[in-house]
């Protein structure tokens, strides 16, 4: 499972190098994509299925990027796509095509149906942690010095 | 005196209209970049500026019946990502806001530079490709091989991607293409025994393809109440998704033909 963490965060690096985000942010996102998936891991072990399991984690994720935007004073966008990469069901595309081919039409419906719900686990998820107001966050606003 | 007052209504405008533009172009949501926009008009002292951001164009009117009446429309094509623009323009209108800017033409050449920000290392973007599909498949269950069999597929697959499809072909006939290069890869190297597990191979390696940003912007403009933007968006990330699957179900099919009905 550690090894897992660790892959998701190293793998959302490389995805925000191919976006063109800045060097410095790498950090943020390693830690916010590692997280994804912990919640993600934690939430299947508590006996959730795939779309809990996934709304969960995004919600983890996401809340992290709004605390991680106010704090490095940076679009919140920016450690919200490569926080989501890990949840994105890659694998569900492989299995749907492979049933599909293959004439296994109820297996390619259930994969399917499998990554539509992990789908409206994120677009959920998402959704609910952008209804917060913005004050929440204000509390990782980084002091300023002040000026006399 | 009127004159002057026209003037500089439009080149506010035109600098907070350039602003949007690159927020749009580069994957910033609908939301920011009318907010950005209206920010700059208010810190500028233009109060006329009325903005229309869709996802791929924007209208902008503004004037006073002092001066003279502005109005734009900017179509703007969907292009490639490149968020570190838009953290630039983000911290932009923060320093103006800020008043750091007090002179419009500085605005204006700041966002020139904007523009011209370089793109990252092609290297470098084409190990961090690898780099995603590997690490990808370990999540996705893959072992040792698997993963280093599925970096290798990520990194060629970024070559075919931006020495073939970017310059060549359309999103979908592309991704179909790109579904189809990464299977090839995957099924040559799990034939010649470097890797086990195709499944997870694949899962990995088609990660590179995945419109991320797309997605997830298209979820964002959709809850913040830009349905049109927000599902034309959706409706680009799904058709890279089918196409993508469609591309990976056509070699798998060839792959099955050859074979003889024998599917991995």
């Amino acid at each position: 499972m550690i090894a897992k963490i660790l892959s998701a965060a190293l793998g959302t690096v490389g995805f925000s190098l191919l976006f063109g985000v800045p060097r410095k942010y790498y950090l943020n996102c390693a830690l916010i994509g590692g997280a994804g998936w912990f919640g993600y891991e934690i939430a299947l072990r508590l006996g959730c299925g795939t779309g809990a399991a996934v709304f969960i984690a995004t919600v983890l994720l996401a809340l992290l990027s709004r605390f991680a935007a106010v704090y490095r004073q940076c679009p919140t966008t920016v450690f919200l796509i490569a926080g989501i990469f890990p949840l994105v069901p890659g694998a569900g595309i492989y299995w749907t095509a492979y049933y599909l081919v293959s004439n296994q039409l109820n297996e390619a419906l259930s994969s399917g149906a499998t990554a539509l719900k992990t789908i409206f686990g994120i677009v959920l998820g998402i959704v609910f942690v952008f209804e917060i107001p913005y004050k929440v966050f204000a509390v990782a606003r980084p002091r300023k010095k002040k000026e006399a | 005196m009127e004159k002057q007052v026209c003037c500089d209504e439009a080149l506010v405008l035109d600098a907070a209209m350039e602003a949007g533009h690159i927020l749009l172009q580069n994957g910033a949501e609908i939301s920011r970049v009318e907010e950005t926009m209206s920010r700059i008009c208010k810190h500028y002292g233009v109060e006329s500026g009325d903005f229309f951001v869709m996802g791929n164009g924007i209208m902008t009117t503004g004037g006073t019946n002092v001066g003279g009446s502005y109005a734009r429309v900017r179509y703007i094509p969907v292009m490639g990502s490149r968020l570190d623009r838009v953290i630039a323009v983000n911290q932009l209108s923060r320093e103006i806001s800020e008043g750091k800017y007090e002179d419009i033409a500085k605005v204006k050449q700041k966002l020139e530079e904007i523009k011209n920000l370089p793109e990252k290392k092609i290297w470098k973007q084409i190990v961090a490709s690898g780099m995603g599909s590997g690490f990808f498949c370990v999540l996705s269950g893959g072992g040792l091989w698997d993963s280093t069999a599925a970096f290798f597929v990520g990194v060629l697959l970024y070559v075919f991607v931006l020495f073939v499809t970017k310059p060549h072909f359309n999103k979908i006939v592309g991704n179909i293409f790109g579904g189809i290069v990464a299977a090839l890869l995957c099924i040559v190297f799990y034939l010649i025994g470097f890797g086990h597990n195709l499944s997870c191979m694949m899962s990995g390696a088609v990660m590179p393809l995945v419109p991320g940003v797309a997605f997830t912007n298209g979820i964002r403009d959709i809850a913040g109440g830009d349905y049109i933007s927000g599902s034309v968006r959706l409706l680009d990330a799904a058709l890279v998704f089918i196409s993508i699957a469609i591309g990976v179900g056509v070699m798998l099919s060839v792959y099955r033909g050859i074979t003889g009905g024998i599917l991995l």
